[in-house]
């Protein structure tokens, strides 16, 4: 909200400097965000007014506020005692909707001489940024910045059948708002109305048929209270907000509403030369504020921090709060009519400390209790993976979890399972991701396209599905991306591949003691059929890996290949074993032998090494793949494979005869399994 | 005997010393020190001494085989190092070993975040992004169509119930103490969503860290210790606080925490001929979180006796803090992943 300083020092005054008074209201809780400097020596304080202090939404709201942290005297104007005119009204309010409308007064103006406003109140108004309107309006307007209470003036003779009807809208009922703009009504609008039609949305907005114009001749004028949540429901499914709404939606003082027609009155008689006549109050006041009581004991309890009782006091006293009683363990005071957020202890504790200063709170270590597991296993794995995979020259990127539907396209996701959002605000906000391939994807086009093309990128984030019966899920998961060259001066460059991917995923594995972990050939739409891997522990399908299919990467743009794999941190989380224990090492020395041979093409590494493994038995420590070749000197359909064995025996030094025996019976078996020859 | 040793020597060293490469080298070594060398010859001859000349005599040619093997040794060395320094590399090529990659700028602030609670004690929570209006709200007593919710535009998921994607990752405080007892202090890191416009300054995707403190005597003090240990870790040493007032639904009394401009050191003046300074506005202060003493009320929606258990909450926004610790202009960067910006953290 705008405050004018000079404006503010009609009701208080003030002998700090605006930037004083910045820090003053800042540190009660009035948040200044921002002082303008305007010609005339006068100076515009926007303050932030939260939730729950409607009455700061007026101008003597602040300055009491501002009496009560500085002891200044409150300077309320006066409204001379007004005594209506005998003349009868001719007009009957008659209230449908009680609970949407407790209370509702109107007072009747008669000959008014409708003008320009004095500059004096055209001035107020331009420090709000307010167009002034007519000396009638612009007072009801200022009467709201003063008193905090939206009012709105009617032409009374533009009001047909003599009765003020506060009703419902009917459904697709139409206005025309003072803002020119024609609304249609929902049923559930409450609407202030003639015998006729709507002459106003109740705490929104007037309409254009019964405003007030140089032609007005006679007035009624409207202080009224409408229900918060019928008021907010009405402004946002119109897509206005007021500064009526604005206030309504917040709370207004429904005892403030006789003095703010009395003030609004006596103005429109003073600068509109009108008549005032009868005042029609229909409904209730709010019945009185409940007393609370303090504990003394609670307040240092909750603050860490006693306030003598003599500074308490002084301090509801000066919140305008009535002491009731009071011992040396409690103060019970009852609040002002107007501070509706005043309702139990830890209000008035709170209020205590907000003017008594945050800063003369001491600060104190809790004696906090260190818990069993201060860091969960699924944070150490997370932790790991980054530093593994940044060891291997993986830089993290975090990606968007809401994406359009057509990042989906090709990718082979069953719409039923795609969790959607109902009100995105673009294109790009359709949907959750039920993987990470368009994140990844889009990072490495947003790259290439800057010429930085060769790229290792990985994300640890979540997925989300819908399932049936409409629950929702969320899984961790890790994707790893690569793409463009592995190139140094010392070894040239080559194409990074397929097997760059799983060297980065098994040592990350590894690192998190997942040593026995199965990558199968399968079938997947993300990726292209020649290369295309399910990851496996132990049976349980944990991730898929690949090389991107060239219509997945047309769709994102990208004319480059890249390997992407995407795994369940979840199911790696129930396989990583941490913990770690010495094996004594070997005394005896190891033998390595090398074993070069011709294979039919298609016969599978994993299959060879497996059946080496086992004709070897426990002698056998390793195996590694160190050489494979076809081409030149290799039949058509064969492969050259190159392994070498190390053999050990952890209770004697192994003889020349016991590794000459094992290594033929692994030849004979790899021959008779598999149609391999020695080269 | 003494005199015709000493020539021996002098002339051997003059040789070895006029020798320019390895070969000549070699060739003095065989002439002197080789199996018929002239050394070698001494020591033959030696046998023909009488027993008194003998121990002299050994001592001195043993002298002189010695200062020539050191002679040739040394000569030897810095002939084959000016050998070796003709095919010496250049040295200033580039390493081979690939640059390690970077953890994000998010990733790094959360854990350094995250670190500075776990080492007072904190333990680390996580909750579900997609939530209940329930847990999102009404726990944290923001009652439906209140202007409390201005703050918490959200997200709604296409579905039969009310499922939204949480604005905040306080519904994870209700979570965990429906399931735990007091004592605890958790801090929970997460993402969160909001629909506004994404510009340089807003992101309808951003991260939160949430901490959560409960007890049977802890105090609004307590907050205001606790913080000041996390912004003078992060921040710096000479880092002021101030705490002001201010509205959560669900702290009772709540405040908002602003630390000293990190820029200008809370001046308020700006550099370079600018009278305001460009981080804090001029103001000398940045606000970094919002806080308070846990709202009896959510206690009560939890099931604890607010007689019985206080507690502090905390909440701050990840992006905003990384923005000032280091710079950055933009908060679409954290989400565009240029390598040329990830890896300058």
């Amino acid at each position: 909200m705008r405050i004018s300083y000079n404006w503010l020092k009609d009701y208080i005054n003030l002998n700090l400097a605006p930037e004083k008074l910045e820090d003053v209201l800042t540190m009660s809780g009035l948040t200044t965000e921002s002082i303008l400097h305007k010609s005339g020596n006068d100076c515009i304080l926007e303050i932030e007014v939260t939730a729950n202090r409607p009455d700061w939404l007026s101008y003597i709201g602040v300055a009491r506020e501002l009496s009560a942290i500085t002891g200044n005297k409150l300077k309320v104007p006066v409204v001379p005692k007004i005594k209506p005119s005998k003349e009868k009204a001719g007009i009957k309010i008659s209230i449908e909707e009680k609970n949407l409308c407790p209370r509702y007064t109107a007072r009747i103006i008669k000959n008014v001489k409708i003008a320009d406003s004095p500059d004096m109140l055209k001035k107020k108004l331009d420090a709000m940024n307010l167009r002034p309107v007519n000396n009638v309006v612009d007072i009801t307007n200022f009467c709201l910045f003063e008193t905090g209470e939206p009012m709105h003036a009617f032409d009374l003779d533009k009001i047909q059948g003599g009765e003020i009807i506060v009703r419902k809208a009917r459904k697709g009922e139409k206005i025309i708002t003072i803002d020119g703009v024609e609304r249609t009504l929902a049923d559930s609008m409450l609407v202030i109305a003639d015998k006729v039609k709507a002459i106003a949305i109740a705490g929104v907005m007037g309409g254009i048929n019964t405003e007030v114009t140089a032609a007005t001749k006679n007035i009624l004028l409207e202080a009224a209270s409408f229900d918060q949540i019928s008021v907010r429901r009405t402004a946002r499914s119109l897509g206005i907000s007021t500064d009526s709404s604005y206030r309504f939606e917040r709370k207004v003082d429904i005892n403030n509403i006789e003095h703010s027609s009395d003030r609004a009155a006596t103005l429109i008689k003073d600068l509109a030369r009108g008549e005032i006549c009868n005042f029609i109050d229909i409904g209730r006041g709010a019945p009185s504020t409940k007393a609370i009581t303090l504990r003394l004991a609670k307040l240092e309890a909750t603050l860490g921090l006693e306030i003598p009782s003599v500074a308490v006091k002084r301090i509801l006293n000066s919140l305008g709060l009535t002491i009731k009683r009071s011992s040396k363990k409690a103060i019970t005071a009852q609040p002002p009519p107007f501070r509706y957020d005043l309702n139990n202890e830890i209000d008035i504790i709170e209020e205590i400390a907000r003017i008594y200063g945050y800063n003369k709170i001491p600060n104190t270590i809790p004696n906090i209790v260190e818990q069993a597991k201060k860091i969960p296993l699924e944070v150490v794995i997370e932790k790991q993976t980054r530093t593994i995979l940044t060891g291997l020259g993986a830089d993290e990127i975090i990606t968007y979890s809401l994406l359009g539907k057509n990042a989906l396209s090709g990718l082979g996701i069953a719409d039923n399972t795609v969790a959607e959002i109902k009100n995105p605000l673009s294109n790009e906000q359709e949907i959750m991701r039920p993987n990470l391939v368009p994140g990844m994807l889009s990072s490495m086009l947003w790259n290439i396209n800057r010429k930085s093309k060769d790229l290792k990128l990985f994300e640890i984030g979540r997925i989300y599905l819908k399932g049936s019966e409409a629950k929702f899920s969320e899984k961790k998961h890790l994707a790893i991306g690569i793409t463009g060259e592995k190139a140094n001066w010392a070894e040239g460059a080559r194409q990074c591949n397929f097997f760059d991917l799983k060297g980065m995923a098994e040592t990350l594995l590894a690192s998190l003691g997942i040593t026995n972990t199965a990558f199968k050939y399968a079938a997947n739409d993300i990726y292209s059929r020649s290369c295309s891997a399910s990851v496996d522990i132990e049976g349980e399908n944990i991730g898929t890996m690949g090389e991107v299919s060239r219509k997945i990467s047309n769709n994102f743009d990208i004319k480059e290949t890249v390997y992407f794999c995407e795994l369940s941190l979840d199911a790696i989380l129930k396989y990583a074993d941490l913990e770690k224990r010495f094996s004594e090492l070997p005394k005896y020395p190891s033998v390595h032998r090398d074993m070069s041979l011709l294979v039919p093409k298609d016969v599978l590494n994993s299959d060879l090494a497996a059946a080496v493994k086992n004709t070897a038995g426990a002698i056998l420590k390793e195996i590694k793949l160190i050489d494979r070749y076809a081409g030149k000197q290799i039949p058509d359909g064969k492969l050259s494979l190159t392994y070498r064995l190390e053999y050990a025996d952890p209770s004697k030094t192994l003889e020349e005869k016991d590794v000459t025996l094992v290594h033929s019976n692994i030849l004979r078996t790899l021959e008779e399994k598999f149609g391999a020859r020695l080269r | 005997m003494r005199e015709e040793l000493k020539k021996i020597e002098t002339e051997a060293l003059a040789e070895i010393n006029s020798a320019g490469d390895k070969t000549s080298l070699e060739a003095l070594r065989i002439k002197y020190l080789g199996r018929k060398g002239i050394v070698t010859d001494l020591f033959k001859k030696m046998a023909l001494l009488s027993a008194a000349e003998k121990p002299e005599a050994g001592v001195l040619i043993n002298a002189i085989k010695n200062t020539i093997t050191a002679s040739l040794d040394g000569k030897l060395g810095a002939a084959s190092q000016a050998e070796e320094a003709k095919d010496r590399i250049d040295v200033t090529l580039p390493g081979v070993a690939g640059a390690p990659g970077k953890i994000h700028p998010i990733t790094q602030t959360v854990n350094e975040i995250c670190s500075v609670f776990v080492s007072l004690g904190f333990k680390i929570v996580e909750g579900p992004e997609i939530e209940t209006e329930h847990y999102n709200f009404e726990a944290l007593n923001i009652p439906l169509e209140h202007p409390s919710r201005d703050a918490f535009d959200t997200f709604y998921l296409k579905s039969t119930e009310k499922y939204l994607l949480r604005s905040h990752t306080s519904p994870v405080q209700a979570r965990f103490m429906e399931k735990n007892k007091p004592p605890f202090s958790i801090i929970v890191p997460g993402r969160v969503y909001r629909p506004d416009a994404t510009d340089a300054s807003h992101s309808f995707m951003f991260h939160q860290i949430e901490g959560l403190v409960v007890g049977d005597s802890i105090k609004f003090s307590d907050l205001k210790g606790v913080l000041e240990i996390f912004a003078k870790q992060l921040f710096g040493k000479s880092t002021r606080m101030r705490f002001r007032p201010s509205f959560f639904p669900f702290t009772e009394p709540s405040a908002e925490v602003d630390i000293s401009c990190i820029l200008c050191g809370g001046q308020g003046s700006g550099t370079k001929g600018h009278s305001r300074c460009s981080l804090c506005g001029g103001k000398g202060w940045i606000e970094i979180l919002g806080s308070g003493m846990v709202n009896p009320k959510v206690f009560k929606n939890v099931g604890y006796d607010p007689e019985k258990v206080t507690g502090f909450a905390f909440g701050m926004g990840v992006e905003r803090i990384a923005i000032l610790k280091y710079g950055i202009s933009d908060i679409r960067l954290f989400f565009e992943n240029d390598v040329r910006f990830l890896r300058q953290f």
